[in-house]
C-alpha cells in the first residue's frame, strides 16, 4: 500500500465524518432500493420457475387458451387425452389435476375447503408433511392441509365427511363422502392459510358430478429428460391441437409478459437509484476536491503525477460507494424479508412463490454496476483535481 | 558555509526569465528577464520586497508554473521541453520543494508524508520506511514518525517537509518562506537544519523575507520589481 495512492483516499473519508456519514446513509438508501429492484425485476418469475419445476413435472396440459387453473374451464375426456400423452415416446408420466369448491361437515356446518383431485403417481400439486400419501386405488382417502387439520380438527387416521357443491342450475343433490385421513400435506399452489383437501382424482371427479364427462382441469407431464421438453411439447400440441400444451420455460414465458410493468419500473427506480449515487458521490467528492485543491497542487509540485491524484479521487469515490454499498445491501436484505413477508401473504397468490429471490449473477451484477457507479462517480471530480493549476493554487494557498 | 565555488556543475540555469500575469484586464510583469545560476552545493537566498517576483521565481525554477519567455534547466535539462509526465518525473526525483505552509497531508503520518515521493517513485516498501526514519532522525523527529501531521507543532511540520523535500535526493532544495509561518524560536531551529543541510552538500534555494536566513547563506540575490538588482556572495 502507498500513502498517496490507497491509505490517504481511505483516511480522507473520514475527515469530514458527519459529510461522509450522509453521503453513506445516502448511498446505502439508494443501494437497498436498487438491491430490491434487482430482487424484484426478476425474483417472482424465477421463484414462479421454481415451484413449477419442484415436483419435476415440464409440461402442462390445460384448456385452450388459458393456463392450468387460470379460469374454471376444464378439459373434457380426460382418460382418452391422457392416453393419448402417455403413447408419447419421451413422456414418462402424465397426472390429471382437478380442482373444485368441497364441503366438509363439522358438526352441524360446513366448512368450505378447495378439493383436489389427483393421481398420487404422477402429481405436482403436494408434499406430505406427516401421515402417508394416497395410492392410486385409495379410493378412501385424503389428504388435508394443515389449516383444514386445525380448522376440523382432524389428522391421519381420522374419519371426515366430505360433500360435494350443489348445484342449483342442475338441481342436484350434494354427494356426500366419509374419507379417512391419510396424511397432512403442503399444497404447493396454495395461498398462505388456504383450507385445501385432496382425494383421488375420480373422487373429486364424483363430488363434483363431473364423473360422467371425465374432466380434469389440468394434467401435469413428465419427460424423461428437460432436453426432450420442447420436441414434446411440439408433438402433443400435433397430436391434441384442442388443447393448451406449454412447456415450464414457455408457462414462465407467458408469465413474465404479464409482469413486463413490474419488471420495467423495477428498471426505472434501480436506474434511479444509480442516478441518486452517481449525483450523491459526484457532489461530495467534487466538493471534497475543492476545498482540497491546496493539498492536490502540492502533491503534483512535489512530483505526484496526474493518474495517482485521478486515481486516489476515483479510489476514494469507489470506497465510499462501497461502504455505503455494503451497508445497503445489509438493509436492502431486511427490507426485503419484510416486504417478502407482506406480499406473499395477499391472498390468491402461492404462499411458496417469493417476490425478492436472490440470485448470484444478478447480485453480481448489481455489485460490480454499483462499483463502476462509484468509479464513474469520482471521474468529474478526478477531472478537476488533475487539472488543477499548480501554481495559481499554491498563490491562492499563500494568501 | 558554501562559497561561490565555479568549479562546480551547475544544477539549476534561469535565462531571461519573463512572466506575465493577466489582473483585472491588465498585464502584471511578475518578472523581466531574470537570469541566474546556480552551482552544486550552493545556498542561495532571494530576498526582496513582497510582489518583487521572489516566489514566482521560485516557481518557474521548480517547473510547476511556465515562464511567458526564456527558459530554465535543471541538471542541464531545459524544463520547457520536457511533457507534463517528464517534468512531473523530474520534479520528483531532481528537486525538493518546501512551502511556507508546510502542505503536509493531514491524514497521513510524518512517516508516511516522508514515504509519499518515495511511493510514487516506486522505492521499495522496506527502503522507503528505512529512508523516512533515517530522515526523520537528521531533521530530528524519529519519536514523531507516527504521530499524524494534525498532531505536530509548526516547527515539526516544517521539519517533516524537509524531510519530504529530501526524499529522493534531490539536486536542489528549494524552498519559499520556509520559516514565514513561524515563531522565532522556531524558525532559528529551522534555520539550522538548513545551515546543516547546506554543511551535508545540499543545494539549497530559499525565497525569505528572513534576514537571519539570508545573512546565513552564501548567496544572497535581491530581486526588486521583477529584476535581480544584486547578486552578492558572502
Amino acid at each position: 500500500m502507498t500513502a498517496a495512492g490507497v491509505i490517504a483516499p481511505f483516511r480522507n473519508l473520514f475527515r469530514h465524518r458527519l459529510r461522509t456519514g450522509l453521503a453513506m446513509a445516502g448511498i446505502m438508501v439508494t443501494t437497498a432500493m436498487l438491491l430490491d429492484m434487482v430482487l424484484l425485476a426478476g425474483g417472482i418469475e424465477r421463484s414462479f420457475a421454481r415451484l413449477l419445476l419442484g415436483r419435476g413435472f415440464q409440461i402442462r396440459v390445460s384448456p385452450k387458451g388459458t393456463l392450468p387453473f387460470d379460469t374454471e374451464a376444464t378439459i373434457p375426456r380426460v382418460g382418452k387425452v391422457r392416453r393419448t400423452i402417455l403413447s408419447d415416446s419421451a413422456v414418462v408420466a402424465a397426472g390429471p389435476l382437478f380442482g373444485t369448491s368441497v364441503y366438509a361437515r363439522r358438526g352441524d356446518s360446513l366448512l368450505t375447503l378447495f378439493g383436489y383431485g389427483v393421481d398420487p403417481s404422477a402429481q405436482a400439486l403436494y408434499q406430505v408433511e406427516s401421515g402417508d400419501d394416497l395410492t392410486v386405488l385409495d379410493s378412501t382417502g385424503v389428504l388435508l392441509s394443515r389449516t383444514v387439520a386445525q380448522l376440523l380438527p382432524a389428522g391421519p387416521g381420522d374419519t371426515v365427511t366430505l360433500v360435494g357443491r350443489l348445484d342449483p342450475q342442475v338441481a342436484v343433490a350434494g354427494v356426500e363422502r366419509r374419507l379417512v385421513v391419510r396424511g397432512i400435506v403442503r399444497w404447493l399452489y396454495d395461498y398462505k392459510g388456504q383450507p385445501s383437501v385432496g382425494a383421488l382424482f375420480t373422487v373429486v371427479q364424483d363430488l363434483a358430478h363431473l364423473r360422467e364427462a371425465d374432466r380434469a382441469s389440468a394434467l401435469v407431464v413428465k419427460v424423461r429428460t428437460d432436453a426432450e421438453a420442447a420436441a414434446a411439447v411440439d408433438r402433443l400440441r400435433a397430436a391434441l391441437p384442442a388443447l393448451e400444451i406449454n412447456s415450464i420455460a414457455e408457462v414462465v414465458g407467458r408469465f413474465r409478459q404479464r409482469l413486463v410493468y413490474f419488471r420495467q419500473l423495477s428498471f426505472i427506480l434501480g436506474t434511479i437509484s444509480l442516478g441518486i449515487t452517481v449525483l450523491l458521490v459526484s457532489t461530495l467528492m467534487t466538493i471534497t476536491v475543492n476545498e482540497r485543491l491546496g493539498e492536490i497542487a502540492t502533491l503534483r509540485a512535489i512530483g505526484v503525477s496526474r493518474a495517482t491524484v485521478v486515481r486516489g479521487v476515483m479510489l476514494e469515490g469507489a470506497a465510499l460507494t462501497l461502504l455505503g454499498g455494503l451497508l445497503g445491501v445489509a438493509l436492502g436484505s431486511a427490507t426485503a424479508r419484510y416486504l417478502d413477508r407482506i406480499l406473499t401473504s395477499f391472498p390468491g397468490l402461492p404462499a411458496a412463490i417469493s417476490f425478492f429471490v436472490p440470485e448470484p449473477r444478478s447480485l453480481a451484477i448489481a455489485a460490480l454496476v454499483l462499483l463502476v457507479t462509484g468509479v464513474l462517480s469520482g471521474v468529474y471530480p478526478a477531472f478537476l483535481a488533475a487539472r488543477a493549476p499548480i501554481a495559481a493554487t499554491l498563490r491562492t494557498e499563500a494568501t | 558555509m558554501t562559497t561561490h565555488a565555479t568549479d562546480r556543475p551547475v544544477v539549476l540555469r534561469a535565462t531571461e526569465l519573463a512572466k506575465d500575469y493577466p489582473m483585472n484586464g491588465e498585464t502584471v510583469h511578475a518578472l523581466r528577464g531574470v537570469s541566474l545560476t546556480v552551482r552544486q552545493g550552493e545556498y542561495v537566498a532571494i530576498v526582496g520586497p513582497s510582489g518583487c517576483g521572489k516566489s514566482t521565481l521560485l516557481q518557474l525554477l521548480g517547473g510547476i508554473d511556465t515562464p511567458t519567455s526564456g527558459s530554465v534547466e535543471v541538471d542541464r535539462v531545459r524544463l520547457d521541453r520536457l511533457r507534463d509526465r517528464q517534468l512531473t518525473r523530474l520534479r520528483l526525483m531532481r528537486l525538493g520543494f518546501v512551502f511556507q505552509r508546510f502542505h503536509l497531508l493531514p491524514v497521513l503520518t510524518a512517516a508516511e508524508n516522508v514515504e509519499l515521493p518515495m511511493a510514487e517513485a516506486r522505492l521499495g516498501r522496506e527502503e522507503r520506511r528505512a529512508r523516512a526514519r533515517e530522515l526523520l532522525g537528521y531533521v530530528g523527529l524519529a519519536d514523531r514518525a507516527g504521530h499524524r501531521a494534525t498532531q505536530l507543532s509548526g516547527g515539526e511540520m516544517q521539519r517533516v517537509a524537509i524531510a519530504r523535500a529530501l526524499a529522493n535526493r534531490p539536486a536542489v532544495i528549494l524552498a519559499d518562506e520556509p520559516t514565514g509561518e513561524l515563531d522565532a524560536t522556531t524558525g532559528r531551529s529551522i534555520l539550522d537544519l538548513f545551515r546543516r543541510l547546506s554543511l551535508d552538500g545540499a543545494t539549497l534555494v530559499v525565497v525569505t523575507h528572513d534576514e537571519r536566513l539570508a545573512a546565513e547563506t552564501g548567496r544572497v540575490v535581491h530581486m526588486l520589481d521583477g529584476h535581480i538588482e544584486r547578486d552578492s556572495f558572502g
